[in-house]
């Protein structure tokens, strides 16, 4: 009789943990709606893995030369593959997401009082034309502007 | 055209002031009132003072609508808006430590980590950190 109360009471005990796990493993639908995006986009943790290591080896080598061949060699990977892989999971294509990083350190070298063209060159690009279109392009005329209204106020003195 | 506004929903426009300059380190950078004891309430990032204002809307007690949508969102943990931010983890931990609730603990999923609080006017608030 006792050994069934104390079977009865364990069982007890157990379904009540059971219970207390499901309550608190219950998810919102935002997570729901997150898991359903993980299952669907992001479940090749390998790939995404290499991607990664892709976007890390731009943010770090931006300055120099990076050419998607020398990209694809570094990762062992056919170039017209990586290139996919990274415009599906950073909305971008690598040589977008290249002259972004390059614009975005050259604002910082502008805004510290360095010249267009010394920033130009240190940031990675090649032609000095080309990176004032780029610049006039994604910034407006701002940094420009920036720059010349700095030169004005220099002579001024 | 630019994008230089995005505006929150909240209850109580100087509790978020506080809850988003003295907890998430926003800076203020407008504060006109607007009549009924409604502001024109506006912050910046520190890191970006000149990038787009975030407007404290008091839209919440005026437009039931946006009441209904408000709850609606938090109810199903879903958030209002996201910041990005340099490092979940380190973020996360400085604003547990400032006794702020998360709903969602820093997870990664796929190219990004993200963690989501209640920023206790009404919105869950997901931070994102590209890796």
């Amino acid at each position: 009789m006792i050994f069934i109360k104390l079977c009865v009471q364990y069982i007890t005990i157990l379904l009540t943990k059971l219970n207390y796990n499901l309550k608190s493993e219950e998810k919102t639908f935002y997570e729901t709606k997150l898991v359903e995006v993980k299952n669907t986009c992001f479940s090749n943790d390998k790939q995404i893995e290499v991607i990664i290591e892709t976007k890390r080896l731009i943010d770090n080598n931006s300055e120099k030369e990076l050419s998607l061949d020398v990209i694809s060699k570094i990762q062992f990977t056919s170039k017209y593959h990586l290139l996919r892989l990274f415009k599906r999971y950073y909305g971008q294509t690598p040589r977008q997401y290249l002259i972004d990083k390059r614009i975005e350190k050259s604002k910082q070298k502008l805004a510290n009082g360095k010249g267009v063209s010394e920033t130009c060159f240190e940031v990675g690009f090649e032609s000095l034309g080309s990176f004032s279109k780029l610049l006039k392009k994604k910034q407006g005329n701002y940094l420009v502007n920036f720059k010349k209204s700095n030169f004005r106020e220099v002579n001024n003195i | 055209m630019k994008v230089t506004l995005i505006s929150i929903p909240v209850r109580d426009q100087e509790k978020a002031l506080q809850f988003y300059t003295k907890k998430l380190g926003f800076l203020l950078k407008k504060d006109a009132p607007l009549g009924g004891g409604n502001r024109w309430l506006t912050l910046v990032s520190k890191d970006w003072q000149d990038g787009p204002e975030l407007l404290l809307e008091p839209a919440p007690n005026h437009f039931e609508p946006c009441k209904v949508f408000q709850d609606a969102l938090l109810e199903a943990g879903y958030p209002y808006t996201q910041f990005d931010v340099d490092d979940v983890d380190a973020e996360y931990e400085r604003l547990i430590a400032l006794d702020v609730q998360f709903s969602i603990k820093p997870t990664t999923m796929g190219t990004v980590k993200y963690a989501v609080f209640n920023d206790t006017c009404g919105n869950n608030i997901q931070l994102v950190e590209t890796l």
